[in-house]
């Protein structure tokens, strides 16, 4: 077993408004990765409000204080540089990996539109960046079949008022509704040093870091009372099954079982990592097995297991499998359950060395460019305090037993605490 | 230099000045030629993880006309069992290590490839090897992961942009012929693979010894082991992959429709045929399709989505295999706007043809092809990419720092005359796949040219 799985050296410092700083210093190649991750999601978002964490991302790009509109894509682009932004339920992460000689100017646009976004902020760029992201919506939910599943399965897997009863793309009624007041206090509320670890991996040193830090986020006040995310650490059991079934221009069943499981970051998670990979990953595990190549009710590249990584309530973890010709929804949901159920009967070691296999190449894969090191520190620290926690991730998965898993399934994926997601194609299709 | 405003943020005004740069230096490639085959590795000291790859000259190029699939359908039959083992078992040896196969093939090539932490290499290779030289073809296994095909690409067809990418290469390079029909197939020509298709393709094409690509660790790997058990049981050696596809000239501009009822969007592909990879223009033509539609600042994304709001996203790139080349313009546009976006598309296009690139476009276009190859070149897979490249399109070991070289010193006009040369707007295939009952008349108003349905059938306003 790894002593750690993060081997490269980790450097910290806290500004004094807040802003904490980590550094990861790898000299073998002239890059360098910069990844801010703001405390701030979806699941900040009250109703009537969907979609604005994620919309004010766009807006992120449209210009500050000191750059103009378009101006912050073409300097980093002209510098070489990759770049990008992604919101989720939990976070909202902005990053680019560009040659180190940039390494100053992408400190400075961070921290430009860290502190200089409401002045620049009009509203023909947030008329303009609506729309955008609406056709986001269409693109990637609204115009392929079984787009919208993830948009489906969190209201059946969370309350209303819960921080995940919503998706992040948000609803087309909301986004119309959207103000330029409301952007301008979002930026205010949330986008603040204090809120925000800024992550710098490779070709940099951490006093140089540190250093351009201070000058260019040095002068950003903290925001001494930003409003937490409703509470939705706990779910309690319903013992309720919730399922769904949606009729629409699919070309097979389809079915997703989802269960709430624990947060991201403690080591009950990280068993449910490892049973993801047990059941959903590759040709050996129990879902092709069984389904694909075994009772022949799945297509084999449709089976698959996964859990969402989020932090701040019961993440889920769901599986999935599309029907074969002349499957019924029924008999395919049925034989999904069979392996649920089964996993409580008792995990073999040798099906749990195959996950940690490919959980293992997995990892090393992630860490193996700056940018994937940056957004796991990044992560860490958000999200568990601490960037050295990066290094215990590996040795966590490695470490859960059997015994882990089998119980942890009996407690967890219950038929009576499901959710069922059905898609049934609208026609016949032809065998 | 800071400065204090009344009640906001202390904020650095000015833009601060560029380092100094270290030079990218590519790692050091080695080249062996051992049991009859090549070896082509990388060496990346101090990496856990590393990559084989097994490079074959077995392309969808080389598959008949009519069994456009077929190597997908050989892809997944070598994961079915070998000689030695059922598919089960080597299913289990393989992930047991910590990988899978990952394989795909392009127009030129057939691509095996495992990636494991470094100690666990010759164990991969050893199965991979055996996957590829030895497999089982069991007769009812080929067969059902021939149907088992067919489903899924039914299930990929049934997305928006496969119809549409269809249509466009048939416009361009004719149904007729193997690089006018789609690079996977569809379901009804995987539908039509053969058992005796399988074996023979197989046989035929899987049985040379290619080429292994190496990248990790290379003081903690044995090279000649690994190429040894790679090529052991090889036999006959590559043939050549054929000439250079005669580029036609375009001919008049026209709308291919292709009818997606009740789409929120309709799916763009513009296009028309372009030079092979090998072509002297390579790089002034990357770079004037990086000013157009390459990057995010370019002509088409800035106009299209970020004044006009009609798309998440739209680019243009040449795509260029050994043999052929061809130019496309990607988007996917809300259905209200599909006329406006598509008379915007081509209007960039034609102002790029015509006055060619500005120089400050240009800067950004060079800094940042060149400095993506530094950004993109770190992870064990990325190199094996890149090692692919040299290999695929015969390069040297110094390519890479010879391309960054091209890309910096690229001038304006020489980008312009190969955008002059190598756009035609006037030629364009325009295929737009959407709900036709709602934006057929819109098309056909927008002058661009005669509106044709997908099945070749000239309709006019309805």
């Amino acid at each position: 077993m790894p002593e750690t799985g993060y081997p490269w050296p980790i450097e910290t410092t806290r500004l004094d408004n807040g802003l904490r700083v980590v550094v990861s210093e790898d000299r073998s190649a002239p890059v360098v990765a910069v990844n801010l991750w703001y405390d701030v999601g979806s699941r900040h978002e009250p109703n009537g409000q969907t979609g604005f964490a994620h919309l004010f991302e766009h807006l992120m790009f449209e210009g500050s204080v000191n750059v103009a509109k378009t101006e912050h894509m073409q300097l980093v682009q002209g510098s070489g540089g990759s770049l990008n932004a992604t919101t989720n339920p939990d976070r909202t992460n902005y990053f680019e990996t560009l040659p180190s000689e940039h390494l100053a100017l992408a400190l400075w646009l961070e921290a430009d539109r860290m502190g200089g976004l409401v002045p620049a902020l009009t509203q023909e760029t947030l008329d303009n960046q609506r729309e955008v992201v609406k056709n986001e919506r269409r693109q990637r939910y609204e115009n392929v079949p079984y787009g919208d599943a993830w948009l489906r399965l969190l209201p059946l897997l969370y309350p209303p008022g819960h921080p995940y009863h919503h998706a992040t793309i948000g609803s087309m009624a909301d986004l119309n509704a959207a103000d330029l007041a409301t952007f301008q206090a979002f930026h205010t509320t949330y986008y603040a040093p204090n809120n925000a670890v800024l992550t710098v991996v490779g070709d940099a040193s951490p006093g140089e870091v540190f250093a351009l830090a201070e000058r260019y986020f040095g002068g950003l006040a903290p925001r001494p009372d930003i409003p937490a995310a409703p509470d939705g650490l706990v779910v309690p059991a319903t013992g309720v099954p919730n399922r769904e079934t949606v009729t629409a221009d699919v070309p097979a069943p389809r079915v997703y079982l989802a269960h709430r499981t624990q947060p991201f970051g403690g080591s009950a998670y990280d068993t449910v990592t490892v049973l993801a990979t047990l059941l959903g990953s590759g040709r050996g595990s129990r879902l092709y097995q069984r389904l694909a190549d075994g009772a022949r009710l799945a297509q084999p590249d449709s089976v698959s297991a996964f859990g969402v990584d989020l932090a701040y309530g019961p993440a889920p973890l769901i599986v999935t499998a599309t029907a074969r010709d002349g499957v019924p929804a029924e008999q395919l949901e049925a034989g999904l359950a069979d392996v649920l159920t089964e996993v409580a009967d008792g995990v073999t070691d040798a099906e749990l060395d195959r996950a940690k296999a490919l959980l293992t190449t997995a990892w090393w894969r992630q860490l193996a460019s700056v940018d994937g090191r940056a957004d796991i520190l990044g992560r860490h620290t958000t999200q568990l305090g601490d960037p050295g926690r990066a290094g215990d991730r590996l040795p966590a998965w490695l470490a859960v037993t059997a015994d882990q898993v089998t119980r942890l399934a009996a407690e967890l994926l219950h038929p009576d605490d499901r959710v069922t997601l059905t898609y049934l194609p609208e026609k016949e299709v032809a065998a | 230099m800071s400065e204090q405003r009344d009640g906001s943020p202390v904020l650095v005004t000015e833009r601060p000045a560029t380092g100094t740069a270290r030079p990218y230096v590519f790692p050091p490639v080695v080249r062996q030629t051992v049991a009859g085959g090549n070896v082509v590795a990388a060496h990346l000291p101090g990496h856990n993880l590393a990559v084989a790859v097994l490079l074959l000259e077995a392309g969808a190029g080389r598959e008949p006309l009519g069994r456009e699939g077929l190597s997908g359908v050989v892809a997944k039959a070598l994961e079915e069992g070998t000689t030695r083992r059922d598919s089960t078992a080597y299913a289990l040896a393989l992930e047991g290590l910590g990988t899978g196969l990952a394989i795909s093939a392009d127009w030129d090539v057939f691509q095996v490839s495992v990636q494991v932490p470094v100690d666990r290499l010759p164990a991969a290779v050893e199965l991979l090897a055996e996957a590829v030289r030895t497999p089982r073809l069991d007769p009812a296994d080929v067969i059902r992961v021939r149907d088992d095909e067919v489903t899924a690409l039914r299930m990929y067809w049934a997305n928006p942009g496969p119809r549409a990418d269809a249509a466009l290469r048939a416009d361009l390079f004719g149904a007729d012929q193997r690089v006018g029909r789609p690079l996977d197939g569809d379901p009804e020509s995987v539908a039509a693979v053969t058992l005796d298709d399988v074996t023979g393709f197989h046989a035929d094409w899987l049985t040379r010894p290619g080429t292994l690509l190496v990248v990790g660790d290379l003081d903690r790997i044995d090279l000649d082991a690994l190429a040894t058990t790679a090529f052991a049981g090889t036999s006959a050696v590559a043939e050549p992959a054929g000439g250079i596809l005669p580029v036609q000239a375009p001919g008049e501009r026209r709308i291919i429709l292709v009818d997606r009822p009740g789409s929120v969007q309709s799916t763009l592909r513009l296009g028309h045929v372009a030079p092979h990879r090998a072509h002297p223009d390579y790089v002034p033509m990357t770079l004037a399709a990086t000013v157009l539609g390459g990057a995010f600042t370019s002509r088409l994304n800035h106009l299209i989505r970020e004044v006009r709001g009609y798309t998440y996203g739209i680019r243009a790139e040449f795509g260029h295999s050994r043999r052929f080349g061809r130019f496309v313009v990607s988007s996917g546009v809300q259905t209200a706007v599909t006329a406006p976006a598509l008379v915007d598309a081509v209007g960039e296009i034609n102002r790029t043809r015509d006055g060619g690139v500005t120089e400050s476009e240009l800067a950004v276009a060079r800094a940042w092809r060149a400095g993506q190859l530094s950004v993109e070149l770190q992870a064990p897979r990325a190199i094996a990419n890149a090692l692919a490249t040299l290999v695929v399109h015969d390069l040297p070991d110094d390519y890479h720092a010879t391309l960054r070289e091209q890309f910096l010193s690229a001038a304006e006009p020489e980008v312009s005359a190969a955008a002059a040369a190598h756009l035609h707007p006037q030629g364009l295939t325009l295929v737009v796949e959407g709900d036709a009952a709602v934006i057929r008349d819109e098309l056909a108003a927008t002058g661009l040219g005669e509106v044709v349905d997908a099945t070749g059938v000239v309709t006019g306003p309805a």
